[in-house]
């Protein structure tokens, strides 16, 4: 990345981070939290998603992993706190590895079938299985914060934003991302080239469900209480895809445009439309879809090279 | 023991039926996603519309649903070939991506918008034919309307496969799948082909739609368990193979049926979804299929 | 240090074109202009449109406007709309009688609603804004005890007090916060007259247990598994099903393969139509058909619209039903009736009798504040047309649970003897009803 645009982010990353200093309502560090939390997770599915072009709607797996991490091995083994978020990610990694062998043997819509399939499976089990986790009937989470934890999810939340953003920053500039982006456009070749496409969409399914993981444990966190319905549901998955997706896959900040607009949007909505919310956010998706098919980041950088040509 | 056996007999007898259903929505999505490669997770919005239109028909009409679902089928045949007229169409030529989202938002507008019109809550409807069972023996007895909509299934399937593998319509179709732009090449008009089988695999779950409103019930969110169903069952069947996919529609039903009956109804969809992997893994171009994946 | 120079460099500077010429020429240096990116500056816009957004928020009128606002959340999308549906309803009657008697406090009423789309994440954000941005002093809700749940912390954090009305799981009760009040029975008090009503009606020796597999499910069946040992009554299946399928039939092999004396039902209207269709044609036939409530107790449940026939001689645990014979049941009712169309579930009347509760607690504890309000509440003592309501200690409202059995197409309350206004009828096998 250039130098300009490395400050540019550093100074939008301080800002960020001065934000409580302006906002100290809950509701609103709660939407900004969201806001930051799909960002970072959007980031993190980007990898996967955009820069390998692996379409994947199971993330929530991950994601549910991350959160169930920090509250059963906190709950069940005494595992100190920031202690079981750490295992929760081993575990999140370890299931890449287990879901990244089958999964990636596939293309196209299959793979994304495959891990819709595998994070099914897990939210049923974990509703099934209430001895372990409690069932639908839910099991507590530990607060990674004490005091004013509104503002330390948020911080939170910008950092794990911060994280992806610089890992994708340096992996799309690497080797390892110019790997990522030859096996997106033709698989095949890519092979043809040397490339090792299985161990290289393994890599960064890796680093994604990592992130992803962090992402969950800080969630579980937040609401102190958790249950399978809400950490391993396809509507987490869908949303973070649909934020790097509108934003613009295959992007830098695109996750980053995706997550700010969706959730404000959605928030937005619901106070506006009460019943009819639902459908007015289907409308968008479907608009953006029709119109921005490169998402918005995409449309907008077109835009502006066929302004300057 | 005697009683076990028979007992094993019943649930595979009950899963066979509630498979046939399974199989019509199974049909429906070889056709858009199998023959046509679009991934329709509106698929489950559509039928629940199918069923709203059969239950209006009952509820201001008194048409009985097994008729109502002919009428059912003609309304999704239309929305169907509308809808890739109107939306998909520009979709199809890009990336899986978009016709995911694209889908994805049609459904929330399918189902948010039915709740506005009809309100969220759930509708039921009683026929006569729900109160008949069918006694094979002391031990093994059928319900009617099970039975009904399992003839009906079967000439439906039947009718589709006939087209599929017989009508000029069915041979251009399956040359589009085959090689979209040499069947373009040969004189096919490729866009209105799909956008017409778009509509025939809608009018396929139209019609499970309407078969199935009589033995539940229901509400806004009634089609979304049989969206993913769908796809697992086209992925089994094997791409491409609208018989695949019917036969495995009737192995998810007994699967399911038998799993509910030694381990537990909880894990009859994880059991599905186990299936789902393994074939994937093992047997990727499916029972039936032929493609390479 | 390199020249950076943004805009004109000179008396003809160049244009955006040449510039570009210019800076590509530069190989390996840094471009002379610095172009900001319009990704970057896409993302910075939108962020700084979102905190915006947000930090002008609708400004609140606080305590002190001309009405006083009570907050609510409930589930008006998603998988329990139709329940939250019922709850804005029975609000509404509860709305308009109380309004028409002044209010609270001598202000009317105003019903902030915030819908949680049947998620408990959006329910613990319903709970931020209500109180952060439109500063209730109180909040009602949610509809499922899994919303409930979620909103327990953070109203304990913030200090307000919350009255629910229908979560039924025991584990909303067991956080020790003394914020959080419930109006209705729990999963306990279900088991516990059902057994009461069992233990002197032919006690049964054997129990299964069917229940979906949610909060609310497995909540009930937990409640009754430990309650029936403790009444000595062995619990032979337990069957948990997943919510909303078309077949039940094996589950309910299995359990007739068990032959249970007594069934325990945990399901809502649909799945209890179901499995009582699908029971019938397997052919179980347990001496006792209960359940907790919930579907089985629905208003629509013994008509054509829900179960019909098979509905009959089950029994239900249940929080009200119209023809109960707390003064105003009837009157409610009516006036439900009359506002949308259809006679109200006990959905309904918890809500009403939630909101009615709550301003009587506001106008005889003259309370404004969020402390005040729950003062309030801990000492209010009132007859509703739900039964009398009082808080104990832990905040729950010991709420007598009826036993009704469908009777001819009616709900007819078969226990305690005190509320009773028939006699249990003997459930016939299936194949020998008419």
């Amino acid at each position: 990345m250039t130098r300009p645009r490395a400050l540019i982010a550093a100074a939008g990353f301080v800002l960020c981070m001065l934000v409580p200093l302006v906002i100290t309502q809950d509701y609103q560090l709660n939407v900004l939290f969201r806001v930051f939390l799909f960002a970072g997770l959007g980031l993190a599915w980007n990898l996967v998603g955009g820069y390998a072009g692996q379409l994947s709607l199971g993330h929530a797996a991950f994601f549910g992993i991350g959160g169930y991490g920090l509250a059963l091995f906190h709950g069940k083994l005494g595992v100190p706190i920031w202690g079981a978020l750490a295992l929760g990610v081993v575990a999140a990694v370890l299931a890449a590895l287990v879901i990244g062998q089958v999964a990636f043997r596939l293309r196209g819509p299959y793979f994304a079938l495959s891990t819709i399939a595998f994070a099914e499976v897990l939210r049923l089990s974990a509703k099934n299985l209430t001895s372990i986790t409690g069932g639908d009937v839910g099991y507590q989470a530990p607060a990674l914060f004490d005091d004013s934890p509104s503002r330390w999810f948020y911080w939170s939340a910008v950092v794990l934003t911060a994280a992806a953003f610089a890992v994708t920053a340096l992996a799309a500039r690497s080797r390892f991302g110019f790997w990522l982006q030859a096996i997106r456009e033709d698989e095949d070749t890519a092979m043809a080239v040397g490339i090792n496409p299985a161990r290289t969409k393994l890599r960064a399914l890796l680093i994604s469900a990592a992130l992803t993981a962090v992402g969950g444990g800080l969630y579980a966190s937040l609401f102190l209480f958790i249950v399978p319905d809400q950490m391993l549901a396809i509507d987490i998955s869908n949303e973070i895809a649909i934020v790097a997706m509108l934003g613009g896959a295959g992007t830098l900040t695109g996750p980053i445009v995706g997550a700010a607009l969706l959730e404000t949007a959605s928030e937005v909505f619901k106070n506006l439309f009460h019943e009819a919310h639902l459908l007015i956010y289907g409308v968008l998706i479907v608009v953006v879809v029709m119109f921005l098919p490169e998402g918005i980041v995409g449309a907008l950088t077109t835009w502006w090279r066929r302004r300057n040509r | 023991m005697e009683v076990m056996l028979w007992s094993a007999v019943q649930a595979v007898l009950n899963g066979i039926l509630t498979g046939s259903l399974y199989a019509l929505v199974g049909m429906g999505m070889a056709l858009i996603f199998g023959v046509m490669r679009i991934v329709n997770f509106a698929h489950g919005a559509f039928m629940m519309l199918g069923m709203y239109a059969t239950y209006v028909l009952f509820d201001r009409a008194h048409v009985s649903p097994y008729l109502g679902f002919l009428v059912a089928a003609a309304m999704l045949f239309a929305t169907g070939y509308l809808t890739y007229e109107g939306l998909l169409r520009r979709v199809v030529e890009r990336s899986d991506f978009m016709q995911i989202l694209l889908t994805l938002g049609i459904s929330l507008i399918l189902t948010d918008g039915v709740q506005l019109i009809f309100g969220a809550d759930y509708h039921q409807i009683n026929i006569p034919l729900l109160d008949v069972n069918v006694r094979l023996n002391q031990h093994v007895s059928l319900n009617a309307p099970w039975l009904v909509s399992f003839g009906i299934t079967v000439i439906v399937a039947t009718a589709m496969f006939w087209f599929v593998m017989k009508s000029r319509l069915g041979r251009a179709l399956r040359a589009i799948s085959q090689n979209r732009y040499a069947a373009s090449l040969m004189g096919i008009d490729v866009m209105r082909i799909q956008a017409l089988s778009f509509g025939m695999g809608l009018a396929a779950v139209g019609v499970a739609g309407g078969l199935l409103l009589p033995v539940f019930y229901l509400y806004p969110g009634a089609g979304d368990q049989f969206t993913l169903k769908a796809f697992v069952m086209v992925v089994l069947g094997g791409m491409g193979s609208i018989g695949g996919a019917a036969i495995a529609g009737v192995v998810l039903g007994v699967v399911e049926s038998l799993t509910s009956l030694y381990w537990g109804n909880e894990w009859a969809v994880v059991v599905d979804f186990l299936l789902f992997l393994a074939v994937l893994s093992l047997r990727p171009s499916g029972l039936f299929g032929s493609q390479r994946v | 240090m390199p020249h950076l120079t943004i805009g004109p460099v000179g008396p003809r500077a160049p244009g955006l074109r040449e510039r570009r010429r210019l800076s590509r020429h530069a190989s390996g240096k840094m471009p002379r202009v610095i172009r900001p990116s319009p990704a970057f500056g896409a993302a910075l816009l939108a962020l700084v449109a979102g905190v915006a957004c947000k930090a002008d928020g609708t400004s609140a009128q606080g305590g002190g406007g001309a009405t006083f606002r009570i907050g609510v959340v409930t589930s008006l999308t998603g998988s329990a709309a139709a329940f939250g549906q019922a709850h804005k309803n029975g609000y509404a009657v509860a709305l308009a009688e109380l309004n028409a008697k002044g209010g609270a406090l001598g202000r009317p009423i105003e019903l902030v609603y915030y819908d949680d789309q049947s998620k408990p994440d959006q329910a613990v954000q319903g709970v931020a804004k209500l109180v952060d941005q439109d500063h209730v002093p109180l909040i009602l809700g949610a509809f499922s005890s899994e919303t409930t749940r979620a909103m327990l912390p953070a109203v304990t954090a913030k200090k307000v007090p919350l009255i629910m009305p229908t979560a039924t799981a025991d584990n909303v009760m067991e956080t020790g916060s003394p914020w959080v009040f419930r109006i209705c029975a729990g999963a306990t008090g279900y088991a516990t007259s059902t057994i009461d009503f069992l233990q002197h009606n032919g006690a049964p020796k054997t129990i299964a247990l069917i229940y979906e597999n949610t909060n609310f499910g497995q909540a009930a069946a937990k409640a009754m598994a430990v309650q029936a040992a403790a009444a000595g009554i062995t619990v032979v299946d337990d069957e948990a099903y997943q919510a909303n399928s078309p077949d039940y039939k094996a589950l309910l092999q299995r359990v007739a393969a068990k032959q249970p004396e007594a069934v325990y039902f945990a399901s809502y209207l649909l799945d209890a139509t179901t499995l009582l269709r699908q029971a019938e044609q397997i052919g179980l036939n347990p001496t006792f058909y209960t359940s907790a409530g919930t579907g089985f107790a629905a208003a629509e449940f013994p008509t054509e619209k829900g179960a019909g026939k098979y509905a009959e001689y089950t029994y239900s645990a249940s929080q009200w039903t119209p023809t109960a014979k707390w003064a105003g049941s009837q009157e409610f009712d009516a006036a439900f009736t009359k506002l949308t169309g259809s006679h109200p579930a006990f959905h309904a009347m918890e809500a009403y009798a939630t909101l009615v509760t709550a301003a009587a607690a506001i106008n005889l504890g003259k309370a404004e504040t969020a402390a005040g309000i729950a003062d309030a509440i801990r000492k209010v003592k009132l007859d509703t047309p739900f039964g009398p309501v009082a808080f104990d200690a832990k905040g729950q409202n010991a709420h007598p649970l009826l036993v009704t059995q469908v009777q001819g197409g009616q709900y007819k309350v078969v226990w305690p003897p005190e509320q009773a206004e028939a006699k249990p009828i003997p459930t016939p096998a299936w194949a020998d009803r008419k």
